[in-house]
C-alpha cells in the first residue's frame, strides 16, 4: 500500500514539474510560436518572477531584504507583473531587432538579470539565495500562516496544529499539482482564444511576412511588443511556481540557462511550436523522459548485474549520470528527426485542416 | 517499443522487489564538481561493503543497498532525484547530497515534508544550522563554514595582522565563509580595510587587486583555485600589492604551487577541514581506506564514509528500516555514553546493539557528536609551504 502511495506521489511530482514547464512553454509559444520572436532569455524572466515572489512572500529574514510575508496569490501576481514590466522596457528598446539579433540581446539581458540578482546581496542574499519560500497549500501548515488572519478566524493555532497533524504529510501535494494544472489550463484557454481571434491571425501574418503586414496597415512594432510582454508575464508566473516547487532559489545553478532556457525550447520544438497543445504535450513528455530516465537506467544496471553476475557494474554506476544525459540527447534527436514540425504541428485558424477538425460526421460545421 | 516497455517494467520491478535495507544516496555525479565527488561516492560504497561483509543488517543479515542518484549540485535536479528515491525506491533515509544549495532545497522541498532523515556528507553552508523548525531531520558530518571562518580569523590574529583586505569569489561557498570571517575578525578587534566580491573565471583581476591593495598589506582570499583564485593570486604577487595571504580550503592545492611556484608562496597560509590524524579512529579509517584504494584524506571522503556508517548504525539500532524516529537513534549511536566504535567495526557494534548496549561512533573525520542543530564540530589545519610542498598542522 505504502509503495503505491509513493508511486502516486511521484506521478504527482511529474505532473507538478511538467505543469510548471508547460506554463513556461506556453509563454515561449506566445513569443516564438505566435509572433516569431526568438527569445533566448527565458531564464531571466523566470528569475524575475521567482525572486519577486520569494521576496514578497517569505517571512522576515536577516539574510535578504524584507521577507514581506504577503499572501501567496499577491506574490504570484507581482512576479508576473514584474516580469511583464521588465519585458516591456526591453521590448521598447530591442524589439526592432530581427531573429538572431533579438536572440543575442535576450541572452545578454538574461545574464544581466542574473548578475544583478547575484551581486545585490543586500536584497537577494547574493549567491547563497533565498530559502524557506512558502509553497501553495503546504504553507497553511506553517505556524506564521495558521496563527494569523485569515486562518485564525476559523480556529485557534492549537486546533489548526492538531488538524494538520491529522492529515497525511503529503496532503498538499495533490492540491499543489492541481493548482499548477488549473493555472496551466486557464492560460491555455486564454491563449487558444487569442490564437483564433483576429489578433492571433494578425500575429501569424506578422511572423510570416512582416512587410506585407506592415503594408496592410498593421502596427507591427506594437504587436510584437505585446506578444513579448504577454509571453514574459506567463514566464514570470511560471517562475513563481518554480520558486514554490524548489523552496530555495539561488542565481547560479537554479537559473542555469541549460536547464531552463534550453529545456523549454526543446519542449516547445518537440511538442510543436505555434500549437498550444503541442507546447504542453512537449513539456510533459520531455520532463517525464528527463526524470524517469534515471530510474530506467539505474534499473537496467541492476538488471545487468543480476543477470550477468560476472560483470563488474561499478563503472556503469558511476557513469550513469553522464549516460543519462547522452541518452536524453539521442532521444531528442530521434524525436526531432521523426517529427520535424513537432509532434502536434501548428494548425492555422484559417486553414482547411482547422475546419475539418471541427466538422461533424455529416460534414456540418459548428 | 513493446520490448523496451517490457524491459523497463522488469527493470523497475527488479529495483522495487528487494526486501533489503535501502539507503538513498544522491550525489553530484554530474554538474560542476564530479571529480571531487567520485572518491566520496567510493567511500559511501566502501561503508556499505564493510557492513555487508560483516553480517549485514539486523539479525537475519539483510543486505544494505546504496541507491545512488544524481543531484548534480543543482536544486532542481536534487529535488527530482530525492523525490524518486523516497517515493519510487522507498528508501529508509538519505545520505547526501553534496552541495549546500542542493541539500537545502531537497530537504525543504522533499525530505522534511516526507519525514525522511537526511545526513549530508559535505554541505557546509551556515544556513543549514537554522533551517529547520523543530523537525530534527537534517544532520551533517562536516563542520559548518561558520567554524572555519572563525578558525581563520583566529589564525589571522595569531599571525599579528591588525588590518586585512578581503576578496571573495561570488559563489555560495566563498561568500558564506568570507562573511563569517569578517564578523569574527572584527569581533576580535581587527580592521577590515576593504571587502569586495570578485566574479569567478575572469582572465585578469588586476583592477580588483589594485583597488584592494592600496588599503592593506594583508589579503584574505576566498576563492576556488580552479576558477580564478590562482589568477588573482598571481596578479596580486605581480603587482606587489600584498605581502601576506591567508585563505580557506578552496585555494589549497598542489596546482597552486605548480602555477605560482613554492618560493612565491612563503607568506601564504590556508586552512582546511582536516581529520586529526593522531586519533585511533583516523588510524582505523586510514587502514580501511588504504586497503580499498580510496584516498583517505581527500576532502569530505572520511565524512562520506562516516555518514553512511552512522546511518546504518541508526537503522540497526532502530531495529527496522522504517523512517520514523531514526534521528533519535542517530543521536544515540553517535555520542557518549557507550562503547566506542571506530570505522569498520560493524560486527562489534552489531553485537553490542543486539545485546541492548550503547555505542558511540568515532569517525575518520572527527568524533561526529551532533549538537542540537544536527551539526558537528570540526578540526581544521593550517597549511604553509615547507620545502616546496604544503605542510599541514592541526589548529587546536
Amino acid at each position: 500500500m505504502e509503495a503505491y502511495v509513493g508511486y502516486f506521489l511521484y506521478f504527482l511530482s511529474l505532473l507538478t514539474v511538467g505543469g510548471i514547464y508547460a506554463i513556461f512553454a506556453l509563454g515561449l509559444n506566445v513569443n516564438w510560436g505566435f509572433a516569431g520572436l526568438f527569445n533566448v532569455g527565458i531564464v531571466g524572466f523566470a528569475a524575475v518572477g521567482a525572486y519577486t515572489y520569494a521576496l514578497l512572500t517569505t517571512a522576515s529574514s536577516t539574510y535578504h531584504m524584507g521577507g514581506f510575508g504577503l499572501p501567496l496569490p499577491l506574490g504570484m501576481f507581482a512576479g508576473m507583473m514584474a516580469s511583464a514590466v521588465i519585458a516591456g522596457l526591453i521590448g521598447l528598446i530591442c524589439i526592432r531587432l530581427r531573429a538572431d539579433y533579438l536572440a543575442i540581446a535576450t541572452i545578454g539581458i538574461a545574464e544581466i538579470i542574473k548578475l544583478i540578482l547575484k551581486n545585490e546581496s543586500a536584497v537577494t542574499n547574493g549567491p547563497r539565495g533565498i530559502n524557506k519560500i512558502p509553497r501553495a497549500w503546504e504553507h497553511f501548515s506553517e505556524e506564521r500562516f495558521y496563527s494569523s488572519w485569515p486562518m485564525s478566524w476559523f480556529g485557534t493555532p492549537e486546533r489548526w496544529d492538531a488538524f494538520f497533524d491529522h492529515l497525511p504529510h503529503w496532503y498538499w501535494q495533490p492540491l499543489f499539482a492541481g493548482t499548477v494544472l488549473l493555472v496551466m489550463y486557464v492560460i491555455y484557454r486564454m491563449l487558444e482564444r487569442a490564437r483564433t481571434s483576429p489578433w492571433g491571425r494578425m500575429m501569424t501574418a506578422i511572423r510570416e511576412n512582416e512587410s506585407a503586414a506592415r503594408a496592410a496597415g498593421k502596427n507591427v512594432t506594437r504587436r510584437r511588443i505585446e506578444a513579448f510582454v504577454i509571453g514574459a508575464a506567463i514566464m514570470g508566473l511560471a517562475g513563481a511556481f518554480f520558486a514554490q516547487h524548489l523552496r530555495l532559489i539561488e542565481p547560479t545553478n537554479t537559473f542555469d540557462p541549460a536547464k531552463v532556457t534550453f529545456l523549454v525550447w526543446v519542449m516547445l520544438i518537440v511538442g510543436g511550436s505555434g500549437n498550444n497543445r503541442g507546447a504542453m504535450l512537449g513539456a510533459f513528455l520531455i520532463w517525464t523522459i528527463w526524470s524517469a530516465s534515471e530510474l530506467v537506467i539505474t534499473g537496467s544496471i541492476d538488471l545487468i548485474s543480476n543477470i550477468f553476475s560476472s560483470i563488474d557494474t561499478s563503472l556503469l554506476v558511476s557513469r550513469a549520470g553522464f549516460l543519462r544525459m547522452m541518452l536524453i540527447g539521442i532521444l531528442m534527436q530521434v524525436i526531432l528527426q521523426r517529427y520535424p514540425g513537432g509532434i502536434l504541428p501548428e494548425v492555422r485558424p484559417a486553414s482547411p485542416k482547422a475546419y475539418q477538425k471541427i466538422a461533424g460526421t455529416t460534414g456540418e460545421t459548428k | 517499443m513493446k520490448k523496451t516497455l517490457i524491459a523497463t517494467t522488469a527493470a523497475l520491478l527488479a529495483t522495487g522487489a528487494m526486501a533489503d535495507v535501502n539507503i538513498g544516496n544522491p550525489m553530484g555525479m554530474t554538474g560542476p564538481i564530479p571529480d571531487l565527488v567520485a572518491p566520496m561516492a567510493e567511500a559511501v560504497d566502501l561503508a556499505a561493503k564493510n557492513i555487508n561483509d560483516q553480517g549485514g543488517m539486523f539479525a537475519d543479515g539483510q543486505t544494505l543497498n546504496v541507491i545512488r542518484a544524481d543531484s548534480a549540485c543543482d536544486p532542481a535536479a536534487a529535488i527530482d532525484a530525492v523525490t524518486k528515491l523516497i517515493n519510487v525506491n522507498g528508501v529508509s533515509a538519505i545520505v547526501g547530497p553534496v552541495c549546500s544549495g542542493a541539500a537545502i532545497a531537497q530537504a525543504e522541498s522533499v525530505s522534511i515534508p516526507a519525514g525522511v532523515l537526511t545526513v549530508s556528507v559535505s554541505a557546509s553552508s551556515p544556513a543549514i544550522t537554522t533551517m529547520e523548525d523543530g523537525t530534527d531531520l537534517v544532520f551533517r558530518t562536516t563542520a559548518s563554514d561558520a567554524y572555519q571562518g572563525v578558525a581563520l580569523a583566529e589564525l589571522a590574529m595569531a599571525n599579528g595582522f591588525t588590518d586585512i583586505a578581503v576578496s571573495y569569489a561570488n559563489d555560495d561557498y566563498n561568500a558564506a565563509i568570507s562573511e563569517v570571517f569578517v564578523q569574527a575578525y572584527e569581533g576580535m578587534g581587527g580592521t577590515i580595510t576593504a571587502n569586495e566580491a570578485h566574479e569567478p573565471n575572469k582572465a585578469s583581476y588586476r583592477s580588483e587587486v589594485a583597488t584592494l591593495g592600496s588599503t592593506s598589506e594583508n589579503l584574505a582570499l576566498f576563492s576556488y583555485y580552479g576558477s580564478g583564485g590562482i589568477t588573482l593570486m598571481r596578479n596580486a604577487l605581480e603587482t606587489g600589492a600584498f605581502t601576506n595571504f591567508i585563505g580557506a580550503d578552496g585555494m589549497l592545492s598542489d596546482e597552486l604551487i605548480e602555477q605560482i611556484g613554492a618560493e612565491n608562496l612563503s607568506t601564504a597560509t590556508f586552512t582546511t577541514a582536516a581529520s586529526d590524524s593522531s586519533t585511533p579512529s583516523y588510524a582505523a579509517w586510514k587502514a580501511i581506506a588504504d586497503g580499498a584504494g580510496v584516498p583517505a584524506s581527500d576532502p569530505f571522503v572520511p565524512n562520506s564514509y562516516d555518514a553512511m556508517f552512522m546511518m546504518a548504525l541508526a537503522i540497526e539500532s532502530a531495529g527496522s528500516d522504517g523512517r520514523e524516529g531514526l534521528s533519535e537513534h542517530l543521536r544515540a549511536i553517535s555520542s557518549a555514553p557507550g562503547e566506542v566504535i571506530y570505522p569498520g567495526q560493524w560486527a562489534e557494534a552489531k553485537a553490542i546493539l543486539a545485546a541492548g548496549g550503547d555505542i558511540n561512533y568515532e569517525g575518520g573525520a572527527g568524533n561526529q557528536d551532533f549538537d542540537e542543530n544536527g551539526d558537528v564540530a570540526g578540526n581544521f589545519s593550517k597549511s604553509v609551504i615547507v620545502d616546496g610542498a604544503w605542510a599541514a598542522e592541526l589548529i587546536q
